[in-house]
């Protein structure tokens, strides 16, 4: 019955069917109807993530496997047009994401189908190749096959240096999987090797990758729809705690590579043709090469620059959570702060109601919700600590 | 400051492409100003002539401006505000002159005030990443106002020397400016070129110039920095030449092209170390919990 609310509605009969508007009303104390606060909601939820993020070392050079389901699951079209065309859409934002906020990691794909798990991508550090490659493959057949994905991957991993973080996301539409042995045994042998592997699932909760997340530390949950998958999708976005003893912390030698001068023209090492200006030199070998960060291709040394390292440092250096405040007028010592120090937006609402508003720890400057949030999920500065020697 | 007014809605046929916020971070460190060629009275009946002249352009058009001091950063003025004297006559050119000066003299005096006696030694420069961060936060409020919004940008007026101990701070604003997809444009009227701001103005896609003199300070900020985002696209503006994306050594703070990075922390070296001396990592071995509140064993003794 539900598959058919796309067919024969108007689009304003459709916004019933699917969304059910009448949820989004609630009563106050005396029974009167009044509209979701979306503020407080939203902000209600920033401060559940933050609570569970603060001050534990993360893993910054990360080496990420996405596995893809394209099992015959993956045509179902409760996602619409359906769950595969879906699943490689929020993968290219979350790609461009992760690179964003890990310039330093990489990431490699990997795509179940007819029972067998194939590499689609090297590991990598280009958010382009990837991308064109899924949206190349983006047919679905056969079972799906989790034990497959993880031996590929663990044989993949392996390979990589020591100070690495290993993960792999599986992005599950499935409700079973057709293994050729035992997968226990698999997921004991991707324990020891100390790779964490979060599941998304798509349809219902499995207990096989239940049980794969408990036991490799990773995370697992379950989209209800096409915004609540993207949110958990990009959830992984940011570094995961790192568990101390999986990575040996060592010393990358790495270069800083200047910008070459305008109209010099070399041959770059990455298309092999000649470039009029642009580009850096390793400062190794003085090949040129023409983006950041990359390995140089002559003498592997990684080349990166200082940017790229910045935008990692607001994971050592993060600001604490602020404190929650009750403004009411009453208060004398408050009197000063009626404006947002951020946004200068009012902090009161008419009809003198005490409004709920933040307050660093350190300056103790109030700051409204909205900037609260973007404080400490964009910007990681305080304006009030940074505007005070 | 006042409370600012509501901003009124208007038919979308007057919200062109071209109407600008403009977020203008002045800076006022008398370290600075004692000691610059052009005298600050000068420099601001060049940056008021060009403040009006935005304002000008288009009747949309907004400007605000946050002063940079040395000991503290503030709001001085917002056209979109209500005037504080609705008295005065012909509009708002000469209440936006008195309106800003007055409180831009309150601002002053207030950060004189804050000068401790004891000069630490980063002294010389002003709070930067403070006023860029209160500039944002301001650019944030203006884009959850709805689609209909002036295409917001930031120009820093800036003579300090960059703060070293800043660093951090500028990057996490510029990369939070570079995905709000808000240009940071630089004008550089002190002595010698400011890295940070060579930085932001690359990444973000804004314009930066040191103009090489200074009496003529207007027509760089019309020419230069008055068009709005839409137009630039048709221009020749200053390009970047020979922004310097090498990084310091944590040690020695020296300008390195080749160096060693902990691959726990991110911190850079300059020669081989055990132990790094950021994060306490010891290199080689698989490292021990030290920073976490939970009480774990050593796996592994230091040596």
């Amino acid at each position: 019955e539900d598959e058919d609310e796309g067919n024969g509605l108007d689009a304003w009969e459709r916004a019933y069917a699917d969304e059910r508007s009448w949820e989004s009303l609630q009563e106050d104390e005396s029974g009167l109807l009044r509209p979701i606060d979306n503020k407080t909601i939203y902000h209600a939820q920033y401060r559940r993530r933050i609570r569970t993020t603060a001050r534990i070392q993360k893993g910054l050079i990360r080496y990420l496997y996405i596995v893809v389901d394209l099992s015959r699951a993956a045509s179902e079209m409760d996602f619409k047009p359906s769950r595969m065309a879906v699943v490689a859409k929020h993968i290219e934002a979350f790609i461009r994401e992760f690179f964003d906020q890990n310039p330093l990691s990489q990431i490699g794909l990997v795509t179940i189908k007819d029972g067998l798990a194939q590499c689609l991508t090297d590991l990598g550090g280009s958010p382009d190749s990837h991308v064109k490659a899924l949206m190349g493959k983006l047919e679905c057949s056969g079972d799906s096959s989790l034990q497959n994905a993880l031996d590929l991957v663990h044989g993949y991993l392996n390979q990589i240096p020591s100070y690495g973080h290993r993960e792999v996301l599986i992005l599950y539409s499935a409700l079973s999987t057709c293994d050729p042995g035992d997968i226990m045994e698999t997921i004991q042998e991707c324990k020891k090797s100390k790779i964490r592997c979060s599941v998304i699932g798509l349809s219902a909760e499995i207990f096989i990758c239940r049980h794969l997340c408990q036991e490799t530390g990773g995370s697992y949950s379950v989209a209800l729809d096409e915004s609540h998958f993207k949110e958990l999708l990009l959830e992984h976005a940011p570094p995961p705690p790192a568990i101390a003893e999986f990575a040996i912390a060592n010393l990358i030698k790495m270069g800083f590579p200047q910008r070459a001068a305008e109209g010099v023209i070399s041959i770059c090492s990455c298309h092999k043709e000649a470039k009029v200006g642009g580009g850096y030199t390793c400062p190794r070998c003085k090949a040129r090469v023409c983006e950041l960060p990359t390995e140089c291709r002559i003498c592997g040394l990684t080349l990166v620059s200082s940017p790229h390292l910045a935008r990692s440092y607001h994971h050592l250096f993060p600001i604490p959570p602020f404190d929650e405040v009750s403004l009411s007028l009453n208060n004398p010592h408050q009197r000063s702060s009626r404006a947002c120090f951020g946004c200068q937006e009012s902090l009161l609402i008419p009809g003198n109601k005490p409004t709920l508003c933040v307050a660093c720890p350190k300056c103790k400057q109030h700051f409204c919700l909205d900037c609260d949030i973007y404080i400490h999920e964009s910007l990681h500065n305080c304006p009030g600590c940074e505007s005070f020697r | 400051m006042g409370r600012s007014a509501v901003m009124a809605p208007v038919p979308s046929k007057l919200y062109s492409d071209d109407v600008s916020l403009l977020v203008v971070l002045l800076d006022t460190n008398p370290f600075f100003w004692s000691t610059a060629s052009l005298p600050f009275s000068k420099f601001l009946s060049h940056v008021l002539a060009f403040l009006n002249s935005i304002l000008l352009i288009n009747q949309l058009n907004q400007v605000v401006v946050i002063a940079t001091g040395c000991n503290s950063c503030n709001f001085i003025f917002d056209s979109s505000s209500v005037p504080a004297n609705p008295n005065l006559e012909n509009g708002r050119m000469p209440a936006l002159c008195s309106n800003l000066l007055q409180k831009l003299e309150e601002f002053v005096t207030g950060d004189e005030k804050l000068s401790k006696e004891v000069l630490a030694a980063g002294i010389g420069s002003s709070l930067l990443s403070g006023s860029l961060s209160m500039a944002l936060c301001y650019i944030q409020r203006v884009f959850r106002t709805g689609p209909l919004h002036p295409q917001p940008r930031i120009l820093c007026l800036q003579g300090s020397p960059d703060g070293p101990e800043q660093y951090v701070a500028v990057m996490n604003a510029i990369f939070s400016a570079q995905r709000s997809m808000v240009p940071i444009d630089s004008c550089v009227i002190g002595a010698q070129h400011s890295a940070f701001l060579q930085q932001a103005s690359y990444i973000t896609g804004g314009v930066y110039l040191k103009p090489q003199q200074l009496d003529g300070l207007f027509q760089y900020l019309s020419t230069v920095f008055a068009t709005d985002l839409h137009s630039r696209r048709f221009l020749q503006l200053p390009k970047p030449a020979g922004v310097d994306f090498r990084a310091s050594c944590f040690c020695h703070k020296n300008t390195i092209d080749m160096g060693y990075i902990c691959s726990v922390c991110l911190s850079i070296f300059c020669k081989h170390h055990k132990k790094c001396s950021t994060c306490g990592s010891v290199f080689g071995q698989a490292q021990s919990d030290g920073n976490s509140a939970t009480d774990r064993k050593r796996k592994t003794p230091e040596t």
